[in-house]
């Protein structure tokens, strides 16, 4: 079958915006249009040649750049070439996509200075440059301000989402108000929110396997197929590095590659290692308490009814395949649910007889969901699940008129993600050493809050395997790596610095380290190996600790410290020019961290005024010598 | 006939690629007593770039690699070369899938042994037309009505009876609707051909996917914002009174959040102080006998009022001792 016409290609980091193409993806599904919906990094270049209607719906990431999932392939070798990497060849003409009409969404984050850069690269590459037809203006939504977005109109992520939904629809309508069916044309008419729509590839009972009617056992080493590109790591170290009582509990956590001796990793300085992780089997079995009718098959062997779906694959699909390795390794019931769980489980509200309170209970039940579900404000839905952070297995308990279907629950619970950290070892040490904070924290919900990931790592034990890959994001330029450096970071944004200082042979002999944290005896994290790098000159650093008077009288931040050297670290930039790394906490911090440099090269740095000063470290920025990774 | 008949050559751009083609036909044209004035590709014409003029050419022949019953051809191109021919011009290239289009157009179909099949028109001499168009409508009549078998009447929000391939160990009785979409009969209908050569030169640049020469990323972004043109808009839904910490707030609202959590878990501590007798006091089933008169603290977070002591904790059944050790802290 020739690939579809109508395409929706998202690039989403946190998840937000691949929410929101799969909410515009189901509402053209209910309309009949028949419709592709891939990442930017899974479509096949080629198929662009018979793209006529594209939706492209774009986060950004980092430092104004695309996110992963546009520029990598999510389960295939990492290296292959994407749509993104195609569309940005030179030799391209300037009609190359000439036969398409397309309408973009943005979703950054004001807080950041690239503000929405990667929907702009987008537009104009494929606009401006490409001769793609757009439909309307680009859509752009901030994250930063919930009521503030959209240039300060007031509208929120929602409501600008909401919008350039309701243009695509219009547009489409408008173009097709007709369907054709079997050479017929119809009304097109939407399929009612009631009905569920069955995906295309789903679980059912394996009967023709042998061991048939008995239940699967699972066997270790755990077995992953379908991803060639997935590493095992076998657990080597896992240590607090914050003292006992100190509210932070930070690993230094090592794992080394067990099986892949083929293909080495390779990393440099600024790279990241990508975990999978699972479900405990605590909060599997929870779920499956919620559904008791999936009990009785939680561990027979399944199979797809129509070949495994893509999405499935990142990372590997768990065998034997059963509803309880699939709760565990595939479905993320931890995460805070988001609208389109909503909108494809709220006609499952059926289960009368666990409502103490009978039909009318159950209806209530049915009107929230679906009041979650389609309300296009997300107000109710938004202080129900994201606020308190409200887990879809909290939701579930809540529900219990939920009878969900087993044989679709990859089809509407989102699928576990891997989260990226920082290396910390030194560049291609076969020990893979990261830095991981535990998230910790408390809601108005009793339960403490976890984050998937880290709670997975916190509970890990030597020697156990676990699920990787390496990510180079080619941090530092290879010119630069004799320039002096100045690195900055509070916390565990130490995390890729460490990597930088242990590269042998040492970058250069001039690395400013400036560290912050709390307190110097609590979570003065690696303090014995900076001290040690200190006295041999590997460095020089500057700790200085925010809640500590005594070890740090009159400087709190990492930004205190660089004004209180600011004479020397503005010649180091200006005159030496010297790399500067900002690594650590998203949020403020990068921000005064920016304005106190703008300051210093004001004061020190030879430049008259604001104007000056800034367009220096926009240059400085442009050239990749002012570096900012904060998550 | 021994005037010289001027001629329109229409070249498939992959002819390009085999110029003895090209030169075969030229070479033939004085035998056929043409003389090509103009050669064109066929895509400049179709994206208009090349204007051809109106009542001009004798012949119009076009020249493409493709298979006679294989021919894509934008249709919408037809009446655009038909207006460029002088009256009884001949048409050489196309085949009978596009007859429907040439007779429409005002063409007659020449296909005998004795010559080339060709179209001639005869557009401004007579008009056959009238009865195709009919045709074509009631070819649309006929089809509007059949909807979709799944699409029948559903009663909003009840729970309908017809569960497709049900597991054997699952109740018949409830559960929703459950379609599958067959998305290979659907499909877009559409004017397909206007970008059929375009696409055809566009697939060369797949052969080299290696090249490795990318312009780069943020030359795209330009300081001047020329690019900055968004949709703004203007009137969107006011209710979002939503406030949200940021994550290193200092304007307070991350204090009143914080605020919010503690009276919610002073709250909760209240309820902690119900012994198992008191408990067993509360009886939610009851009317009259609803804690607060709300009757709404059993049905979870989603129902409860917003200052309810059990806020923060999950739903729970009227009577139930609520059990706060097993929601326990586990930090």
């Amino acid at each position: 079958m020739a690939p579809n016409k109508i395409v929706i290609l998202y690039g989403s980091e946190t998840g937000n915006t691949e929410d929101f193409a799969k909410i515009l993806s189901y509402k053209l599904q209910r309309l009949h249009y028949p419709h592709t919906l891939s990442t930017v990094g899974d479509f096949n270049p080629t198929d662009i040649i018979n793209v006529r209607y594209l939706f492209v719906l774009c986060a950004t990431t980092g430092q104004g750049e695309l996110p992963r999932n546009c520029h990598e392939h999510s389960f295939l070798d990492k290296n292959k070439k994407t749509l993104w990497s195609f569309l940005k060849r030179k030799n391209l003409p300037e009609n190359f996509l000439s036969h398409i009409n397309v309408a973009f969404f943005g979703l950054g984050d004001s807080s950041y200075p690239k503000f929405n850069y990667a929907i702009r690269k987008l537009h104009a590459r494929m606009v401006e440059q490409l001769g793609a037809t757009e439909i309307f203006d680009r859509l752009e939504a901030d994250e930063q301000a919930m009521a503030g977005s959209n240039k300060g109109t007031g509208s929120g992520v929602e409501s600008v989402y909401f919008e350039y939904e309701k243009r695509v629809l219009e547009y489409v309508e408008k173009k097709f108000p007709k369907r054709k069916v079997d050479g017929q044309m119809v009304e097109r008419v939407a399929i009612d929110d009631s009905i569920y729509l069955q995906p295309k590839s789903h679980l059912c009972l394996d009967q023709d396997s042998k061991s048939d009617n008995t239940d699967v056992k699972v066997t270790t080493p755990l077995k992953f197929t379908n991803d060639s590109a997935i590493r095992y790591g076998k657990v080597k170290k896992n240590k607090m590095i914050t003292a006992p009582d100190h509210f932070q509990d930070v690993r230094e956590f090592v794992f080394t590659n067990v099986n892949n001796v083929d293909h080495k990793d390779r990393y440099e300085a600024g790279d990241t290692a990508s975990i999978f992780p699972c479900n405990s089997d605590k909060a599997v079995q929870q779920f499956l308490d919620t559904q008791d009718h999936w009990l009785p098959i939680a561990d027979k062997p399944l199979k797809f009814t129509n070949g495994i779906p893509d999405a499935l694959k990142s990372g590997g699909v768990i065998e034997p395949l059963t509803l309880r390795n699939i709760l565990k390794y595939h479905c993320d019931i931890t995460c805070i649910p988001r609208t389109s769980l909503f909108m494809k489980i709220w006609m499952f509200a059926t289960d009368v007889s666990r409502m103490e309170r009978g039909e009318g209970q159950l209806e209530q039940q049915r009107d929230k969901l679906k009041e979650f579900a389609t309300d296009q404000d997300m107000q109710e839905l938004y202080d129900y699940c994201n606020r308190p952070r409200r887990s879809i297995l909290e939701v579930i308990e809540d529900f219990l008129s939920l009878r969900l279907p087993w044989e679709y629950c990859l089809d509407y619970l989102p699928l576990i993600k891997p989260r990226y950290y920082s290396i910390s070892s030194a560049p291609n040490d076969p020990n893979i050493q990261l830095t991981v904070a535990i998230v910790k924290y408390k809601t108005m919900l009793r339960k403490i809050r976890t984050g998937i990931c880290t709670n997975f790592i916190a509970h890990l034990q030597e020697g156990e395997v676990i699920r990787y890959n390496i990510y180079n994001n080619h941090l530092i330029r290879e010119q630069y790596k004799q320039n002096p450096m100045v690195l900055v970071s509070p916390g565990v944004g130490i995390a890729p610095l460490m990597s930088v200082i242990k590269e042998e042979p040492q970058l250069c002999d001039n690395l400013q380290l400036f560290f912050g944290c709390r307190f110097k005896d609590k979570d003065y994290i690696y303090q014995e190996t900076l001290e040690k790098w200190g006295k041999e000159g590997r460095i020089e650093l500057h700790p200085v600790f925010s809640r500590d008077r005594e070890n740090s009288p009159d400087t709190k931040y990492v930004q205190d410290v660089l004004w209180k050297l600011g004479e020397f670290v503005t010649n180091l930039l200006v005159e030496k020019k010297a790399l500067f790394v900002l690594c650590g906490a998203s949020g403020k911090m990068p921000i005064q961290v920016r304005l106190t440099v703008i300051e210093m090269l004001k004061k020190w740095g030879g430049f008259t005024n604001d104007e000056a000063a800034t367009s220096y470290l926009k240059e400085m920025e442009r050239e990749d010598r002012y570096l900012q990774e904060t998550w | 006939m021994s005037t010289t008949k001027i001629g329109l050559l229409l070249i498939h751009p992959a002819v390009t690629t085999t110029p003895e083609l090209v030169q075969d036909v030229k070479e033939g044209s004085t035998e056929r007593g043409i003389k090509f004035v103009d050669q064109y590709l066929v895509n400049k014409v179709n994206d208009s770039s090349i204007k051809l003029k109106p009542s001009t050419y004798d012949v119009i022949h076009y020249l493409t690699p493709e298979k006679s019953d294989a021919i894509l051809f934008p249709k919408k191109l037809i009446p655009v070369l038909q207006a460029s021919m002088k009256p009884n011009g001949n048409f050489y290239g196309l085949s009978d899938i596009y007859k429907v289009d040439a007779l429409i157009n005002g063409f007659d179909i020449v296909n005998d042994s004795n010559d080339l099949y060709h179209w001639v028109n005869k557009a401004n001499i007579d008009k056959p037309v009238s009865k195709l168009v009919s045709l074509k409508s009631t070819d649309s009549s006929n089809s509007s009505s059949s909807l979709p078998s799944f699409k029948k009447s559903v009663n909003s929000g009840k729970v309908l009876p017809s569960f497709k391939k049900l597991p054997t160990f699952q109740k018949k009785s409830d559960g929703p609707q459950i379609v599958k979409l067959a998305d290979d009969n659907d499909e877009l209908d559409e004017d397909m051909d206007e970008e059929v050569f375009s696409d055809f030169s566009k697939t060369q640049f797949f052969d080299e996917m290696d090249d490795e020469d990318s312009i780069e990323e943020d030359n795209l972004i330009s300081e001047k914002g020329q690019n900055n043109v968004i949709t703004m808009i203007t009137c969107g839904k006011t209710k979002t009174s939503r406030k949200k910490a940021c994550k290193d707030c200092s304007c307070g609202i991350k204090e009143e959040e914080e605020q919010e959590i503690d009276n919610i878990r002073s709250q909760q501590e209240k309820v902690v102080q119900f012994t198992e007798d008191e408990l067993t006091e509360i009886d939610f089933t009851i009317e009259g006998k609803k804690v607060g008169g709300c009757g709404s603290c059993s049905l979870g977070d989603a129902f409860r009022c917003s200052g309810c002591p059990y806020l923060g904790l999950p739903a729970f059944k009227p009577g139930e001792k609520i059990n706060l050790t097993s929601i326990s802290d586990d930090l």
